[in-house]
């Protein structure tokens, strides 16, 4: 059968051309994402700050365990968001156990220089670990001391001897930013300004530029109570390491004890974050892609079966069973995708060389991560291409039924006059699916939401294609007046071809539906996320102040803010995440912590039942998508767990709108005390006169790196950050649309060709070329118009109840530019991809044409 | 002529009915008829009197309204399609008017595309027996794009008597050709009769090629009007000329 597909595939490979090129931009795209996937999965830190460590102590995610149906257990774990924590009395007890050389907790302390640039804060004791070495002076004897790392400190650092420094953007100490020991440094830690003594200089070879504070008043200094980032363990000469390990972890309980080549797990990075992204963005795209590649290479496969019915039913009539056929079929695909991916798969690593570069340029990857070379991404992308497209013959293979062996016989090849009732049956049923999942609850968040509305999309469409012989039939039966008074006698054979060429014509309108569709939707889709964002946030903030910092801002700081006359409230926000189980899966969920104390007068979350004015230690508020998706009622008691993986148990008190502009989750700030990664707050929300502004902007001063903002400018800020983060949504999403479009375009260009008997028999029958052009523009007006409009009402309801569900808008904002974007893009596809085929065609004479076999 | 008595195919009550425009349509009204082995049987009949309809039917590639057809011991209304395909590849030969054969493929590929969709070892001998019969074997490595017409129906027949078939059906097989080819097709598909004990059932309208055959059944409406043995070409023009002027009075 191989041999045999090879031979009709020599023959004629035009009739493959379409798939080929559907599945080798395929192949481009999944293996851009798999790269992403690959280099994401393939991302294991190497141990920097606990490079000395023999063990580390540390809790760097958390699992959640639930029963499946059949009894299983299943376990989800996800990277805890602030990072996890071990008691502090764990050092102890594993200094007593044998073979163990030395113990040192490990804190995180937020740190900045007066310029605002952060460095690693550290107790002295955990130097050992990296190792730091002193260079020059003594360790940290008492509180006022540091020692710093010898790495270059971008910004230099504040020596505190020019007075008023902070706001003059201080003087480097020493030559080219260079600290001396005995010199003093000012730094912002723990959100408050301190001047140090510089004791000692360390060398090492950290991640970045280090203070060492004495133990005791790192102790002081540490964001959590009780509690230590990470406890490490350097064992004795000739110790087994196995056998103390086993023995700490006896000692260490729940926590993980990590050995040298996991214990970069411990460490906090940008590197893990960016890890983690591009498993996500690969993972959901690449899903995504593969649907609508299954869908497209269909569609053509499906064109090109039926341009050969001529040669399938001869080899029906001859010998073939409908079985062979059908793996003829599926052959000739299997060998497509293979040339597919020799072309698609190159090109989809020079793609994510090229990503990779975008990515870095915007922050979304740390310089220096390091991509995989897509070995795997490439054999995987391979896979799945040949899949598809076996899949996708598969489906078109269907259709092989309906080929009698009888059409061998007569004259022409007619179109069996009508489709079966099966498919008029599964249209219905993919119509009535993709109206009820309009109304169903969709998901929060951008990526979820980009799902959601996707795979509406995907079923209306699904639809369409399936109902689009009678879609067409009626549309030839209503426009057939419209057409004859626009185009005259061209009208009246248009016309008369849409009607009885209505199954023909199917994969022509399911793929400009596909194309309006999915630019109308998806693509404006980000628009109203950001959008409603920054709307929610601004109708959201009642407070006409806010003091932000990239630093971090202490208890003191609210205080000394409420302490200002006329200060009518004040409210402390921190940003954190929490961690909740949704169907054994743990998902991070973006959260906010804000003392509920005068909130009234600052923030307007648009709560819908409940009260804020509930909001204390065991309970929470929670935005209305959340609550959905969750499945959360108001007063009941949810299961969340902390940033750092504590457990909260909260009952809800409130459910709120704005949960694009301020989080889905909002906490009381007692109840996260000690469980973020700085202890810190990132903002303080003020409702005061404008009297007050002076007063507030000398506490501003006060603090490095600290700014009295308008805010305006809190939500402008808000804006910026989601146009970063949409960029690569906008990315992908337009190589989305952007493959339905050339899978359009291929679809017309093959079918337009494949008419070349027709319109010779047409000419030879005496209609001027003009007349065959005029019908041709006045088929493709009628096509066109009835995909923009069903494409058109997808697009719109797809929208609308993405949109609808995320904001509570049930008219979704489209940008004026963009619809005449899509409207105007489709017009010069439909008509550029079938009228120059066509022309061509018009210009070799008719009795050329009219012996050519179809 | 073959020592068996049981016909190589036999149809009863044959009916086919097609609906057009919803009004139901008798394509054949009940035809009863069996074909003698080693035989060469013409059937013809003015358009729309169910002619081609009664090859469909009689060789497996439609199926009828009612009545049953047998191809040898085989009755076939109650194969599935893929039983009916390899009793197809097996045991009947097709030659049609045109587009006979898979222009990817070779002339010996096109040959032996039913032994190896069946995956049959051919019998070579068989074979070289069959190119040469039908005066091939210069061009078995050609494609059919570039042949003759009458060269095209010669690799078609070859293709047909492949697996020795039982029968073979031939659907206006000289419809496109000129007439001195026709001719070479029509004395080879006689000599396959005389020479191999072949049986062959063809559709025609013309009185010519059928007067190659043994025995004229001509159709009307759906039912056989007449079952001439051996009549030659004057008296079959006659009765198709007297059955066209019937018709139109009728009318």
């Amino acid at each position: 059968m191989i041999s045999l597909a090879t031979r009709m595939l020599r023959h004629r490979p035009g009739s493959s051309v379409a798939t080929l090129l559907a599945l080798a931009l395929g192949a481009l795209i999944l293996t851009a994402m798999g790269v992403l996937v690959e280099s994401g999965l393939r991302y294991h830190p190497a141990p920097v700050r606990y490079a000395a460590a023999d063990l580390v102590v540390a809790r760097p995610d958390t699992t959640f365990t639930s029963r499946e149906f059949d009894g299983e257990i299943y376990r989800s774990t996800v990277a805890l968001p602030e990072g996890g924590t071990v008691p502090a009395g764990l050092a102890g007890r594993i200094r007593g156990i044998e073979g163990v050389a030395t113990v040192a907790v490990d804190e995180n302390i937020a740190v900045h220089t007066g310029a605002g640039t952060p460095l690693s804060g550290r107790g002295w004791a955990s130097a050992v670990l990296t190792p730091y070495e002193l260079v020059d002076g003594r360790a940290p004897a008492n509180d006022d001391d540091v020692v710093l790392s010898t790495d270059p400190v971008p910004g230099g650092l504040d020596s505190g001897v020019a007075p008023g420094g902070a706001a003059s953007g201080g003087v480097s100490t020493g030559e080219a930013g260079r600290a001396r020991v005995g010199e003093q440094v000012r730094l912002v830690v723990g959100g408050v300004l301190r001047t140090y003594r510089i004791s000692g200089l360390a060398r090492g070879n950290g991640n970045a530029a280090a203070v060492f504070f004495s133990d005791a008043h790192a102790a002081a200094l540490a964001p959590h109570r009780g509690a230590v980032s990470a406890v490490g363990v350097i064992a004795a000469p000739g110790t087994d390491l196995g056998r103390l390990a086993d023995q700490v972890g006896q000692v260490a309980g729940d926590t993980a004890v990590l050995r040298r080549a996991d214990s970069g797990l411990a460490e906090r990075s940008a590197d893990g974050a960016a890890a983690g992204l591009l498993i996500q963005v690969g993972a959901s795209f690449g899903g995504y892609v593969i649907l609508l590649i299954v869908f497209v290479v269909a569609a053509t496969i499906g064109l090109s079966v039926r341009h050969r019915r001529r040669d399938l039913a001869l080899v029906r009539a001859v010998a073939a069973t409908p079985g062979q056929v059908r793996r003829m079929i599926m052959a000739e695909s299997a060998l497509v995708s293979v040339f597919a991916s020799a072309i698609g798969v190159p090109a989809g690593l020079a793609a994510a060389g090229w990503l990779t570069g975008e990515l870095t340029s915007r922050g979304f990857v740390p310089e220096g991560f390091p991509m995989a070379p897509g070995v795997i991404a490439a054999a995987g992308a391979t896979g799945v291409i040949l899949v598809s497209a076996v899949l996708a013959g598969l489906l078109a293979a269907r259709r092989i039924s309906g080929i009698k062996p009888a059409e061998a016989l007569g004259e022409a090849a007619i179109e069996p006059v009508s489709a079966g009732r099966v498919r008029w049956i599964s249209g219905l049923v993919a119509l009535t699916a993709a109206g009820s999942s309009a109304f169903a609850a969709v998901a929060a968040g951008g990526q979820t939401a980009l799902g959601a509305a996707l795979g509406m999309l995907y079923l209306f469409v699904l639809a369409v294609a399936l109902l689009a012989p009678w879609i067409n039939a009626a549309a030839a039966r209503l426009l057939a007046p419209l057409l004859r008074a626009a185009f005259g006698t061209s009208g009246y054979l248009a016309a008369a071809n849409l009607r009885a060429n209505a199954r023909g014509a199917a994969s022509v309108l399911t793929s400009l539906v596909l194309a309006v569709g999915f630019g109308g939707s998806v693509w404006f889709l980000q628009n109203n996320l950001e959008r409603q964002a920054v709307a929610q946030s601004r109708s959201g903030l009642i407070a006409t102040r806010a003091l932000v910092t990239g630093a971090g801002l202490s208890d003191s700081v609210v205080a000394e803010v409420r302490a200002v006359p006329g200060v009518r409230a004040a409210t402390p926000v921190r940003n954190t995440s929490v961690v909740a189980s949704v169907m054994g899966d743990g998902e991070v969920i973006g959260a906010r912590a804000v003392d509920p104390a005068g909130i009234d007068a600052t923030l307007d979350l648009g709560v819908t039942s409940g009260s804020l004015a509930d909001l204390r230690d065991g309970t929470a508020a929670v935005s209305r998508t959340q609550a959905s998706t969750f499945g959360w009622d108001l007063g009941e008691k949810v299961a969340l767990r902390l940033g750092d993986g504590t457990p909260a148990d909260v009952r809800v008190v409130a459910i709120y709108e704005h949960g694009l502009g301020f989080g889905d989750v909002v906490l009381p700030r007692s109840a996260v005390i000690g469980h973020t990664a700085t202890n810190l707050d990132d903002q303080i929300l003020i409702s005061a006169p404008a009297s007050a502004d002076v007063a507030l902007r000398e506490i501003a001063a006060a603090h490095p790196g600290a700014a009295l903002v308008d805010t305006g400018t809190v939500t402008g800020g808000l804006a910026k950050d989601l146009a970063l983060s949409a960029w690569l949504n906008r990315l992908l999403i337009a190589v989305m649309v952007g493959y339905t479009v050339v899978a359009a375009a291929n679809t017309m260009v093959m079918a337009a060709l494949a008419r070349r008997r027709e319109l010779a028999v047409l000419r030879l029958t005496g209609v001027t070329r003009r007349q065959v052009k005029r019908m041709i523009n006045a088929e493709q007006a009628g096509l066109l118009g009835v995909a923009v409009l069903l494409g058109g009402t997808i697009a719109a309801l797809t929208l609308s109840s993405v949109v609808r569900a995320l904001t509570g808008n049930l008219v979704p904002y489209v940008p004026p530019l963009g619809v005449a974007t899509v409207l105007g893009g489709t017009a010069v596809l439909a008509l550029a991809t079938t009228i120059l085929p066509i022309a061509r065609l018009l210009r070799v004479p008719p009795v050329e044409h009219i012996g050519v076999r179809e | 002529m073959s020592v068996h008595t049981e016909p190589a195919v036999r149809v009863t009550g044959l009916t086919r009915t097609y609906h057009a425009d919803g009004e139901p349509v008798h394509a054949l009204a009940g035809v009863d008829a069996s074909f003698q082995r080693g035989t060469f049987t013409a059937i013809m009949g003015p358009s729309g009197s169910g002619k081609s309809t009664l090859l469909q039917a009689a060789a497996g590639l439609d199926r009828p309204t009612d009545g049953s057809v047998w191809i040898g011991g085989t009755e076939l209304s109650r194969l599935s399609e893929t039983k009916l395909t390899e009793l197809r590849r097996g045991r009947i030969g097709f030659v049609f008017q045109a587009f006979n054969l898979i222009g990817a493929l070779t002339v010996e590929e096109n040959i032996l595309l039913p032994l190896r969709l069946a995956g049959a070892r051919p019998d070579r001998a068989w074979i070289t027996q069959v190119v040469d019969r039908v005066g091939l074997g210069q061009r078995l490595r050609h494609r059919p794009s570039a042949l003759s017409g009458g060269q095209q129906q010669r690799v078609a027949i070859a293709r047909a008597l492949a697996s020795r078939p039982e029968v073979i059906f031939c659907d206006e097989p000289t419809g496109a050709l000129d007439t001195n080819t026709a001719a070479e097709v029509l004395t080879l598909l006689r000599a396959i009769v005389d020479e191999h004990g072949q049986t062959v059932v063809m559709v025609t309208h013309d009185p010519v090629a059928a007067s190659y055959a043994d025995r004229v059944m001509v159709l009307a409406d759906g039912r056989i009007v007449h079952d001439m043995p051996q009549p030659g070409a004057d008296r079959i023009a006659e009765h198709l000329a007297t059955l066209g002027r019937s018709r139109a009075v009728t009318r």
